[in-house]
């Protein structure tokens, strides 16, 4: 994972909110921690692949165009919410949208920083948690897969699990390949033998 | 007569009283010069001041007082970190305005401050290529333990890194640490044997320190102790003997020879007996009230947001040159000198840098090869190039 604190002046950071005093506030706080920056509004259709954050006003909002403008870039931009209550209806819909963190207006330079290191942070961690999980995922089916066909082959051979699992590995060996590979062919020529015993 | 009131908030007793007190005294001087010209307007600046006498908390306290019973809205004040924090949530609740002239760690902006003293990228970056350009690449960090010595401390270690350079130790002390406290690190420097130390100790126990080095053996013309805070009133106290051949990186120098410096060093003696104790943060406090004196010449009100319009972009034929306040961020454009102490305990300036330096407060990680920091050498401290 990149550290957020000395990554941050890459950062290009888009403020949508309409130009009142903050809005000024923030992108001059912005401006000074020294990110580059756009400002949009109202509420454009698509989100620009080049933004990695974004600071978005929600307040009169709907959940849906906010999720649609979000989920417009390929590259999931961190997002700020800047609410004007704290009432359960707007923190439900800053949830809805999957906002990294909030802002609450009048916005004030302190805390900004914080709030889009933090933001930058949490975002950063759930795409490492969900890139961990699919990695975790798919080694969790390898396993069954080759699970299946030592049992496959001891079946058939009259041999212990640890033989089964040698002839595996050997046979990727020889054939350059993972016993991922070699447990899927078991299992498709299982299936396909198994198949014309039936008929 | 009718008056301009407003605050001082230095402490004259305590820790930190040796530099706030010339603080103190570049606040009054400015005052009493404006007013020996008639004032502003015609009226008189009034200082009102109390004396915190070090203690953090007193600093917000009294920043109330002057606000709410002594009716004022702009205020000159305070040293360390930790007391301006105390300070800043006043001001901006009833919306006052605070001159702070003192070198601080960056990271903090506030529509109610005007900020004075350097930032790290005015003055850590020059420092930590002349020293690893003169003396070498192992450093050995002794500091205060409070925020800024460690943020200080964190940008030079960056620096450091990305010339090469290696930090051999990084120590923290107390506010009131005695020279019996600095035995074991002064012992640990002496055998680590890095090329120089960077001291971020400020206030009584810096002078502790410098001469707890000296004792032990500790050469400042060998192995100097290089500081950003560091500066003529400790120096004096320190003495000579202890402090030759030490290094200090500030944007003002009390040797610095300029018309404006000597005519600003002749009336600080005129007013205070001497200039033993002139300092860049007394200098910073000093311009600080002159540009506040031109703002407010201009508004001819104390309202916060009018003071505020006038000051930004303004610059001031300082006493170290000429400075302006950045309109984007409120701190201010400085000069950036390395001196180093000389035999008679006095500061030759040995480099600088040639334009004044862009304050950047939100600077993680300053490069060392930017092209501003790159210092020139000056020649006979100075005074044959001004």
């Amino acid at each position: 994972m990149s550290d957020p604190i000395q990554d941050l002046r890459d950062l290009h950071a888009l403020v949508v909110h309409p130009r009142d005093r903050s809005a000024d506030e923030l992108m001059q706080q912005v401006n000074r921690i020294g990110c580059n920056f756009d400002h949009f509004w109202p509420l454009p259709k698509n989100l620009p692949e080049k933004f990695d954050l974004v600071f978005v006003d929600v307040t009169d909002q709907s959940a849906d165009s906010l999720k649609s403008l979000i989920t417009s870039s390929s590259k999931s931009p961190c997002i700020v919410a800047i609410i004007g209550y704290e009432n359960p209806s707007v923190l439900n819909l800053i949830f809805e949208i999957g906002a990294h963190s909030v802002l609450m207006k009048p916005v004030r330079a302190a805390g900004v920083l914080s709030c889009m290191l933090m933001a930058r942070r949490f975002q950063q961690e759930q795409l490492s948690f969900k890139k961990d999980l699919k990695k975790l995922r798919e080694k969790l089916e390898n396993v069954q897969k080759v699970n299946d066909a030592k049992f496959i082959l001891m079946r058939h051979r009259g041999i212990t699990e640890r033989e089964a699992y040698d002839l595996i590995r050997k046979q990727a060996m020889a054939k350059r390949t993972t016993t991922t590979e070699i447990a899927q062919s078991i299992l498709n020529a299982e299936s396909i033998l198994s198949n014309m015993g039936g008929t | 007569m009718k008056t301009w009131k407003v605050g001082v908030l230095f402490s004259e007793t305590g820790a930190t009283s040796i530099i706030e007190r010339s603080q103190l005294h570049g606040a009054l001087l400015a005052i009493d010069q404006i007013n020996a010209r008639g004032g502003v307007l015609g009226r008189p600046i009034e200082p009102v001041r109390y004396d915190p006498a070090s203690v953090v908390t007193r600093y917000g306290e009294l920043a109330e007082k002057l606000i709410v019973e002594d009716k004022i809205s702009v205020i000159f004040g305070c040293y360390m970190s930790s007391s301006r924090k105390e300070v800043l949530p006043v001001v901006e609740r009833r919306n006052a305005l605070f001159f702070y002239p003192t070198l601080y760690e960056g990271f903090e902006y506030s529509p109610n401050v005007i900020y004075g003293g350097a930032c790290p990228n005015q003055n850590s970056v020059p420092l930590a290529n002349y020293l690893m350009n003169s003396f070498g690449k192992r450093i050995f960090f002794v500091g205060s333990d409070y925020i800024y010595p460690r943020e200080s401390n964190r940008v030079m270690r960056n620096v450091l890194r990305q010339g090469g350079g290696e930090v051999t130790g990084e120590v923290y002390f107390g506010l009131h640490a005695k020279a019996d406290d600095f035995a074991a690190v002064v012992d640990e420097i002496m055998q680590v044997k890095p090329d120089a130390i960077f001291s971020t100790v400020v206030g009584q126990s810096c002078i502790e320190f410098y001469k707890a080095y000296h004792a032990a053996g500790g050469n400042g013309r060998i192995c100097p102790i290089a500081s950003l805070t560091t500066n003529e009133g400790e120096i004096h106290a320190i003495g000579p003997e202890a402090s030759a051949g030490h290094i200090t990186a500030a944007p003002y120098f009390r040797t610095i020879n300029s018309p404006a410096n000597r005519r600003f060093l002749k009336a600080y003696e005129q007013n205070f007996g001497s200039t033993v104790d002139v300092t860049s943060c007394c200098e910073a406090a000093y311009s600080q009230v002159y540009m506040f004196a031109r703002a407010l010449e201009e508004t001819g009100e104390m309202d916060t947001e009018c003071l505020r319009e006038a000051l930004l972009g303004a610059s001031f034929d300082a006493p170290q040159g000429q400075i302006k306040i950045d309109p984007d961020n409120n701190h201010t454009y400085l000069q950036s000198r390395i001196a180093k102490v000389d035999d008679n305990g006095e500061f030759v300036i040995e480099f600088k840098v040639r334009r004044s330096i862009k304050p950047d407060p939100y600077l993680v990680y300053p490069a060392i090869h930017d092209w501003s920091f790159r210092t020139m050498k000056v020649a006979g401290g100075e005074s044959r190039h001004e």
